[in-house]
């Protein structure tokens, strides 16, 4: 990708990392002020891919601070200096359905409420008890400062049981406010790039400031219809007018904040994505029967579009958090171009668990990871790179799929965000995994000592700076 | 006299230990078994009447607690516009037929129907979108062409005329979309906004309009069912829905949009302020044809059948097979219900059983039959030694399985849980741990393959009730075709209803039984009151569901009888609270 500015750091991987002139390394000093532990860490990202990983096939070797990747790690090599591979982690929180309890606990530490079905109450929701930390995260540094408190954005996403829904099954992210609601991924990159990017390209003749003056006075409308509603209203239908007046603030609030354009801003190529449609697994049915191939052959490439558009929504400065979801915990859509022709699901056990699919499906993860943070290292914040700045987390809802077992997660960091130490292994005897959602909180300058439920929790990890 | 209760009636045992509203005491062992008494039968319930109606006791004639002369009105949490709600609103205001709110995410899973009030939120990317939609109908609704059906006034209006052209224009438009009268305030409120927009660059009096029904649009007067309820002219202490939010519950209960000016009309005079007012008016709209697509919208969420239109097979296994006939054979489902239902017997029974079906030429082609041409469906009889009814459709066949092997883990699950209302939990963790799932190329039918359920303990629990349905539909194959044989082995499609504990011999033997079982008559009813009521419906809610069964029941089961049936609950007529 070209449109992107070289930064020091780009420029040493392309040009190896020894042989670097001297005058080369005076010119880029200065850019680079120490994102050490003194800075907390400026973004949070958040990647989920579904299915844990094949374990033998995922552990390192070799020592905390020179591990020796194995196969499904092998393409992070070009970062292995960015990444910390974390493991020895449980769990633990992840109460409820299999795959279900496992999307609820991994960002938010808490156990899955009972669905009304299972003898839960009419009116809970059948989700999280708490949030997720990219929303904790995102209270703390994005909301009210950035024109979007944080961006969910997932592919091919609903692919299973959900039926088209937002179902436990497919939730990652989860509100900071008092009902946790669950919060629906961005699904279509058209609608994506216009929601994103359309203003930064307005169409000749119209004068944006207009717009924008057009847009509050109607906000403005519908903001006072909320409010007068609200007292009317019981506690449970007030609850949700105000969680709504909430949302419309917010966007008030974005039509307020300024853009800070930079060079490294500008809107990501345009992709045809036609042969993609965003919302086939909204026709999905329980068992994956339903088969859209021509969508699935268009993932890789959809798949680096919304990873494109949510490095520029970070490195334009619309958000500090974003999420990228591949796919949901089911994963009932096939992999053409590798070439897998039944569901992810089936290879994990549907069809009985197939490893060396698997691992194939793994590694093709490992390598959008590398595109990834090589494209976050790529961009320039003004003397670091947003990789730099930023933390990112990588995890799945379960170790692996054949008995969905939730002890040892394949969980991994990157970035420099907040002091992270990366170019390591580090290995925990069996903690909770709410250790690491609070030490990923402290990262951030938040120095709270425990998150999620609280009997899974033992503080935050140490190693991690 | 009645009077308003005022808490939750104690809970009604209307089932057995594993009914659906004590389904916690089997989320251990799946041992329970759904009893098919009910309504008449003497049913269990007792407790205390609340208010001032005193101690009740049980007649034998339903729940006790709803014969208490007292007003059961339930709950009811404010509810949102679906995306199909909104659409089908939009089209019938504006025209619009773009189906604008498929940009909306989707709703949460809730009740399934995505209609749970409860369970309904609103995050950043949906009220984003309601803007953004917003602006996407009042562009198309104020567009050159379109401006004149808004008000005539609109294409000729001056800056002397503009304000009166706006006063037309909300006056007429915004009581369809609040589906209400609006007041002088609220349209004076509204002038100003159009006027507020003429001093922006590039400003006209269709972008200035456009801005309007963008805010109307995202008031929460459309985008929300908001009711106040009103007291009820007979006995003041109680408040009932009042006629305007009578009109919007039966339209988007029948018709699925907003109400039309009839209903407006009926409204008004103070048609719906009755039981029989409503009743009647129920009536007409179940017998108009815009009732269909709200039948066929729940179907589409009650059965596995909405996804066949994009359903792709293996070109090798099912060479005939095209994403065409997937659409087909989910046609043949829908068109099949909607006759039953509005033209044929019309009961639920008769819906599990009847001896035809619909197919069009293509299709027949594809099932081998003969003497159907073109795309239109017609009525055909069936082997009724092979199928019955719509449960051995080959859509639903199709709908419940693998794409290369049958699963009659699935199908079993499918015919428990959605079509009996008994909830199986997944296993957990550890039992996934301790089992291997079936190698589907193991043996040679789908019984050899999962012999393990049945042998181990652990599995045989919840399979026990899952896997002996399933294996009665092994007639048919992954794309509903009827065989004989799997992988020229001969199938055994005997089995069991475990709920009912009766002996099946194969798939017509199951669906007879399945249609005899009171059981699954009343979970169709639950799953029309969660659908219809827009909740989870459970716990305090026993007496409408059973003024419903009843109903239902005393009909034969009729389906247009029943969905007549919601409209007479305590809880649809009354508003909780008091005025």
């Amino acid at each position: 990708m070209s449109k992107f500015r070289l930064n020091r750091r780009a420029v040493l991987r392309g040009a190896g990392s020894i042989a670097i002139a001297l005058p080369w390394l005076e010119i880029m000093e200065p850019e680079r002020p120490a994102y050490g532990a003194v800075t907390p860490a400026q973004r949070f990202v958040g990647v989920f891919t579904p299915g844990g990983t094949v374990r033998a096939k995922y552990t390192p070797t070799g020592t905390e601070t020179a591990p020796v990747l194995s196969p499904i790690l092998s393409p992070l090599e070009p970062v292995k200096s960015n990444i910390l591979i974390i493991d020895g982690l449980d769990m633990k929180s992840a109460v409820g359905e299999q795959h279900q309890a496992g999307i609820i606990a991994l960002l938010t530490g808490t156990t899955q409420n009972n669905p009304p079905a299972n003898g839960g109450l009419p009116g809970m929701n059948s989700y999280s008890k708490g949030p997720s930390v990219d929303q904790v995260i995102a209270t703390r540094i994005s909301a009210g400062k950035k024109a979007h408190a944080s961006l969910q954005f997932a592919i091919r996403w609903a692919t299973g049981k959900a039926h088209g829904l937002l179902s436990p099954i497919n939730s990652l992210n989860f509100e900071d406010n008092a009902m946790f609601s669950p919060i629906p991924p961005r699904l279509d990159p058209v609608q994506i790039f216009t929601d994103l990017f359309g203003t930064l390209m307005p169409t000749p003749g119209s004068n944006a400031a207009a717009l924008v003056a057009r847009k509050k006075s109607i906000l403005d409308y519908v903001d006072r219809h909320f409010a007068t509603l609200s007292p009317r209203l019981g506690m449970a239908d007030r609850l949700k007018i105000e969680q709504h007046l909430a949302k419309i603030r917010e966007i008030e609030q974005s039509l307020t904040v300024v853009g800070n354009p930079t060079s490294t801003c500008k809107a990501p190529t345009q992709v045809d994505t036609s042969d993609y449609n965003p919302r086939t697994g909204l026709m999905s049915a329980d068992d994956g029967s339903v088969l859209d191939t021509q969508t699935d052959a268009a993932i890789p490439k959809v798949g680096k579009y919304m990873m494109d558009m949510m490095i520029m929504s970070l490195a334009c400065d619309m958000t500090a958090v974003t999420t990228l979801q591949w796919t949901d915990t089911e994963a009932k859509h096939t992999f053409p171009w590798i070439p897998l022709p039944q569901h992810h699901h089936f290879y994990q056990h549907d069809g009985g668990f197939q490893p060396v699919q698997c691992q194939q499906i793994y590694t093709w993860y490992s390598q959008q990871h590398l595109y990834l943070l090589q494209q976050m290292a790529a961009v320039d914040m003004g003397g670091h790179s947003l990789l730099d700045e930023s933390v990112v987390f990588f995890g799945s809802e379960l170790q692996e799929p054949p008995t969905h077992i939730k002890t040892n997660m394949p969980f991994m960091l990157a970035g420099g965000g907040g002091g992270l130490r990366t170019g390591r292994w580090v290995k925990y005897a069996s903690l909770p995994h709410n250790n690491l959602l609070v030490s990923i909180l402290n990262l951030f300058g938040d120095t709270r000592t425990t998150f999620g439920e609280a009997q899974y929790c033992t503080g935050p990890l140490t190693n991690i700076v | 006299m009645r009077m308003p209760s005022r808490q939750t009636p104690t809970r009604i045992r209307r089932f057995g230990p594993c009914g659906f509203s004590i389904a916690l005491a089997c989320l251990v062992g799946c041992s329970g078994t759904i009893g098919d008494k009910i309504v008449g039968g003497g049913s269990s319930g007792s407790g205390t009447g609340t208010g001032t109606g005193g101690t009740g006791t049980g007649t034998g004639g339903g729940p006790m607690l709803c014969t208490d002369q007292m007003v059961h009105a339930g709950r009811a949490p404010l509810r949102r516009l679906t995306r199909f709600e909104y659409n089908n609103t939009v089209r019938d205001v504006f025209g619009d037929t773009t189906n604008p709110a498929i940009a909306f995410p989707a709703e949460e899973l809730g009740n399934g129907f995505g209609n749970d009030a409860d369970a309904l939120s609103v995050s950043s990317l949906l009220a984003e979108e309601y803007g953004s939609v917003a602006a996407g109908i009042a562009a198309r609704a104020t567009a050159p062409a379109q401006l004149a059906k808004l008000a005539p006034c609109a294409t000729t209006v001056t800056a002397a005329t503009e304000d009166a052209c706006t006063r037309t224009i909300v006056e007429s438009l915004v009581p369809t979309l609040w589906r209400r009268p609006i007041v002088e305030a609220e349209t004076l409120d509204l002038i100003k906004l159009e006027q507020s927009m003429r001093p922006l660059v590039g400003a006209t009096f269709p972008t200035s309009i456009a801005a309007v029904i963008e805010a109307v649009l995202q008031s929460p007067d459309f985008l929300y069912r908001i009711e106040w309820g009103v007291a009820d002219v007979a006995q003041p202490s109680l408040k009932r829905v009042s006629g305007y939010e009578m009109a919007t519950r039966l339209s988007y209960l029948f018709w699925g949009t907003t109400p039309d000016s009839t209903l407006l009309t009926a409204a008004k005079n103070g048609d719906l302020g009755t039981s029989q007012g409503v009743l009647a008016r129920a009536t007409q709209m179940l017998d108009d044809p815009r009732s269909h697509a709200v039948v066929r919208f729940f179907f589409d969420n009650l059965l596995p059948i909405s996804g066949l239109t994009d359903l792709e097979r293996d070109k090798m296994l099912f060479p005939t097979y095209t994403a065409q006939i997937g659409s087909y054979m989910h046609d043949e489902t829908q068109r099949f219900l909607e006759y039953e239902i509005f033209e044929g017997p019309g009961t639920w029974p008769d819906a599990m059983t009847a001896a035809y079906t619909f197919v069009n030429g293509p299709l027949a082609t594809f099932y081998g039959m003969t003497g159907v041409t073109g795309t239109t469906f017609v009525k055909v009889p069936v082997d009724a030694t092979k199928r019955l009814g719509f449960l051995t459709q080959a859509g639903v066949m199709a709908g419940t399985t693998h794409s290369n092997t049958t699963n009659p883990v699935t199908r079993g699950s499918f015919v428990v849980q959605r079509l009996m209302c008994n909830t199986i939990p997944l296993p957990t963790g550890d039992i996934l741990a301790m089992v291997k799932p079936p190698d589907p190329y193991s043996a040679p039918t789908a019984r050899e393959r999962y012999t393990l359920h049945k042998q181990q303990a652990v599995c045989a629990t919840c399979h026990s009730q899952m896997d002996p349905v399933g294996f009665t539909l092994e007639n048919f194959d992954p794309m509903g075709f009827w065989r004989t044989q799997e992988n020229n082995v001969t199938i055994d499609a005997s089995g069991s209803i475990p709920l009912t504990g009766q002996m099946v011999s194969g798939p017509v033997d199951l669906v007879q039984k399945l249609a005899a079982a009171d059981a699954t008559q009343f979970c169709f009813a639950k799953h029309w009151l969660d659908f219809g009521y827009g909740r989870t419906t459970g716990t305090g809610d026993e007496c409408a569901t059973a003024a419903v069964d009843i109903a239902f029941q005393r009909s034969g089961f009729n389906v247009k009888q029943m969905l007549l049936a919601l409209t007479q609950t305590d809880e649809f007529l009354y508003y909780p609270g008091s005025p």
